[in-house]
């Protein structure tokens, strides 16, 4: 417990030196929120510096710095420079498609994942093991825009059995209606996870597999499924909870390139579209989420940790 | 009045040149319009606010729930809208004072116009808009105009008469173009965070039910609509239409072949022919008031201030080649004035694909191949960094068009791409050796903003005290002869200069369901769904 409080108090000036980081890098890139509205020809120069002076643009950047951070360590994250809505609220809306999705895909690889490169290791170099192996490798090296385009004409253009982009019908608000939504975009999302997952969950086990101690047991004559399963997943599991811990991390963050062609309403789009337009109270926001996120998901994974091998215990 | 905008929109579907046939087509037209049915459009970017002063775009949904005075139509001419007629000088819409220099316009205002609230529409309305434009508090993009008006005189609910303090042509392409701002809902409220900016009250034909942010928009039939059809038939047909927001492309393209969307506009040309196959959807061509140029900059790039340099330059780049490679869409032009505009000038300086003339040119200004065929003056290569939008991919086709076109004549570019507000930021400040991009304008183009000296779209630093005075000639008169003839001279003068090379006119290619009748594409900024009451889908 209190090495819990310890690691929580210890966030809070890594998260201040992420943020003097992230501030300054955002500040360094060339232009600035309001060169968005340089396109319209109908933008007085007048128009600019009254939204320059409302937003505080005219402020010198360690004034600028200084009144951000104190302000969002009381939990008043501003406005969008776009769209002049409270951060919070912005941010609040995209939070739960980002979750659905990642989340979905997250559990939906760990289902298969783990098993996958179970099989991959007790079959080494069977046609089993060759045969995952190669569709891991198609699953990393695949892009994800191409296997998109290709799920959404085969699902949507030719068989028209799935939505090829939206969360939602409009008008319809059943689950059933968003899970089918979900089946392309969350199905891409796993496919890229699973194949990395499965190769880091093969190669432990083949390790593991290959211990003294999984050899004395089986030379007890204790039956294979039960070596595999008891005894040598338990340990095998270890390398792979920093792996997926660390991604567990960028679900919050959104899946930038399936968002975007998926036409979902999540935070990885909401970047984008802040991105572009840096729209700073946004952007810093949402890094800081994903920072805070991080932080939480490496605690997680040492907890994990100790919870899957008793050996490690932390003070 | 309806029925012949209804006539037009029908008729030019088929061949613009009919359009003097209207009178017969209408017939058969009329009996095939089709009350109901719900239209899904695909629309390529996130939404920011439904606020059309505020929102960084053009404001397509808006457009078809929030109606102004007055509208640019499909040849960008205005017609009126809630005004019952466009002011002119001609119809006394338009007075000057009696020493020139201020103008007064009067507006008379469509009667039992009303919100979709039900409320009545009044001259108060429009007062309030520009009042509340005009207050310092709400942060808009938009406030262009509201300083050009010293006051406005509202004598009774159907009369608005605005006095200006200059004299000021363009005044139809700003502030009561866009819209309207309902007075009742909206007084003594901020308008930088009302609802109004997610559900915007209008007189349009539609009024929005639902807006889910990065997902879609759903508008409903406005029950109060003032405009009916030739047959009395209460507007618009449509049930209501649905803006689906879909930033990638590809997927875009993917649900039109779907049928999930019925329209979308922008498609990117190397598309458009695969789509044209697809049964069901149609493709439209709209000649939007833009144009692509090549712009060099006037303040560091030493070479460029020789003219003979920048003409060498116009004569090395075969713009039909360029045309061919986008899929022939694009046409090119020999002025920035593109032709839609009653103004542009045919007998500008021309500059066609003349490679010998170019390398005479180089010659002459000194400028010597040099041992890898790239010319070269003083030990100086003529070799620049070209810039275009990143990703963007009809313009990154045509900057490799120029590129390799201008290595004909010994002249090196390498592209140096920006994208988002890197790109502006670069466009603005001029940061750049060329520029490959485009500009597209109100039906009412403020030239001074691109050319002048003080342009605040000037980023390349040119300035000519010529150009100058002819566009500020151009840009102070009522006269419309007068005008055109500043602005005929104005390329003239531009085309002789050439700080910025015309390249082609790049129309956004529009696909849309067969089904869909009365629409006709609009050209301006005030994009296509300026009028969607006549628009219909047959069963």
């Amino acid at each position: 417990m209190t090495y819990l409080l310890k690691r929580l108090i210890g966030a809070v000036p890594l998260l201040l030196g992420v943020s003097l980081i992230l501030f300054g890098v955002l500040h360094l890139a060339p232009g600035g929120p309001l060169d968005v509205y340089a396109d319209n020809p109908s933008v007085s120069p007048e128009a600019l510096a009254q939204m320059r002076t409302a937003f505080g643009l005219d402020q010198p950047l360690p004034v600028q710095y200084v009144s951000w951070v104190t302000a969002f360590f009381q939990g008043e994250w501003g406005f969008s420079i776009r769209t002049a809505r409270p951060v919070v609220q912005e941010i609040g809306e995209r939070v739960g498609p980002t979750l659905l999705l990642g989340g979905t895909s997250f559990v939906v690889s760990l289902l298969i994942a783990i098993p996958l490169g179970v099989l991959s290791a007790v079959r080494k170099y069977s046609a089993v093991d060759y045969g995952i192996t190669f569709l891991s490798f198609l699953g990393v090296s695949m892009p994800v825009f191409w296997l998109a385009l290709m799920l959404q004409l085969v699902f949507a253009v030719q068989w028209r059995i799935l939505p090829s982009a939206g969360m939602q019908t409009i008008g319809s608000d059943s689950l059933l209606d968003i899970a089918r939504h979900l089946i392309l975009p969350a199905g891409i999302l796993a496919f890229a996870s699973v194949a990395g997952w499965s190769r880091y969950m093969r190669s432990s086990m083949v390790d593991v597999l290959a211990q003294d101690y999984v050899r004395t047991a089986k030379a007890k004559g204790v039956p294979e499924r039960s070596v595999v399963y008891r005894h040598a997943l338990r340990n095998g599991l270890i390398p792979i909870i920093t792996v997926v811990a660390l991604d567990f991390a960028t679900i919050l963050s959104g899946a930038v390139i399936t968002e975007t062609i998926f036409a979902w309403p999540g935070m990885g789009r909401l970047f984008i579209e802040s991105m572009n337009g840096r729209d700073y109270p946004v952007l810093m926001a949402l890094m800081m989420v994903g920072s805070f996120a991080l932080i939480v998901s490496n605690l997680v994974a040492d907890l994990a940790y100790g919870a899957a091998d008793p050996r490690i215990r932390y003070e | 009045m309806d029925s012949t905008r209804q006539a037009k929109y029908s008729a030019i579907r088929n061949a613009a040149r009919f359009l003097s046939a209207s009178a017969i087509l209408l017939g058969g037209m009329a009996l095939a319009q089709q009350r109901g049915g719900t239209l899904t459009v695909g629309l390529g970017y996130d939404i920011d606010t439904l606020n059309v002063y505020s929102t960084g775009f053009l404001g397509d949904v808006q457009a078809a729930v929030v109606e102004g005075l007055v509208a640019p139509n499909q040849r960008a001419q205005y017609v009126p809208v809630l005004a019952t007629q466009v002011p002119t000088t001609r119809n006394g819409g338009i007075k000057l004072s009696p020493d020139g220099k201020r103008m007064t316009v009067t507006y008379k205002l469509r009667p039992n116009v009303k919100w979709s609230d039900g409320q009545p529409f009044t001259s108060a309305d429009v007062r309030f808009t520009w009042e509340a434009v005009k207050n310092p508090k709400f942060i808009a993009e938009s406030k262009d105009g509201t300083e050009d008006i010293e006051s406005i005189a509202t004598p009774d609910p159907l009369t608005v008469v605005v006095n200006y303090k200059r004299v000021a042509p363009d005044f139809a392409s700003t502030l009561f173009t866009f819209g309207i701002l309902p007075k009742h809902t909206l007084e003594g409220k901020d308008l930088n965070t009302d609802p109004y900016n997610e559900k915007p009250l209008g007189t349009g034909p539609f009024r929005v039910k639902e807006f889910r942010r990065g997902q879609y928009v759903v508008l409903e039939r406005n029950p109060f609509y003032w405009r009916k059809d030739a047959k009395g038939v209460q507007l618009p047909y449509l049930d209501g239409m649905i803006f689906k927001i879909i930033p990638d492309s590809n997927t875009l393209v993917t649900q039109l072949r779907s049928g999930e969307v019925q329209m979308a506009y922008g498609v990117p040309y190397s598309q458009v022919q695969q789509l044209d196959s697809v049964p069901g959807l149609k493709v439209i061509k709209n000649n939007v008031l833009s144009w692509q140029h090549l712009d060099f900059n006037m303040k560091n790039v030493a070479a460029f201030k020789d003219p003979n340099v920048r003409k060498a330059i116009a004569y090395g780049i075969n713009k039909t080649a360029l045309s061919r490679a986008l899929g022939g869409y694009p046409t090119p032009i020999n002025t920035v004035v593109v032709p839609v505009f009653s103004y542009t000038n045919p007998n500008v300086p021309r500059y066609d694909y003349n490679p010998a003339r170019a390398q005479q040119l180089l010659d002459a200004a000194g400028w010597k191949p040099g041992p890898d065929g790239i010319r070269v003056k003083d030990g100086q290569r003529l070799s620049f960094k070209v810039m275009a939008q990143a990703g963007r991919a009809t313009d990154e086709d045509a900057q490799q068009v120029i590129i390799a076109s201008l290595k004909g004549i010994g002249v090196e570019l390498q592209p140096d791409n920006k994208s988002g507000v890197a790109f502006r930021d670069a466009r603005y400040k001029g940061n750049y050796d060329l520029f490959y991009g485009g500009w597209i304008t109100s039906a009412d183009p403020t030239y001074s903003v691109f050319f002048g000296s003080k342009g605040v779209n000037n980023g390349q630093g040119y300035s000519s005290a010529k150009i100058d005075a002819t566009l500020a000639r151009a840009e102070s008169t009522l006269d419309p002869e007068d005008r055109t003839a500043a602005l005929r001279q104005f390329q003239v003068e531009l085309m002789n200069d050439l700080p910025s090379i015309p390249i082609t006119s790049n129309p956004s290619m529009i696909v849309v369901t067969d089904k869909l009748g009365g629409f006709v594409p609009n050209p301006t900024n005030m994009t296509n769904f300026v009028n969607t009451s006549g628009w219909f889908l047959n069963k």
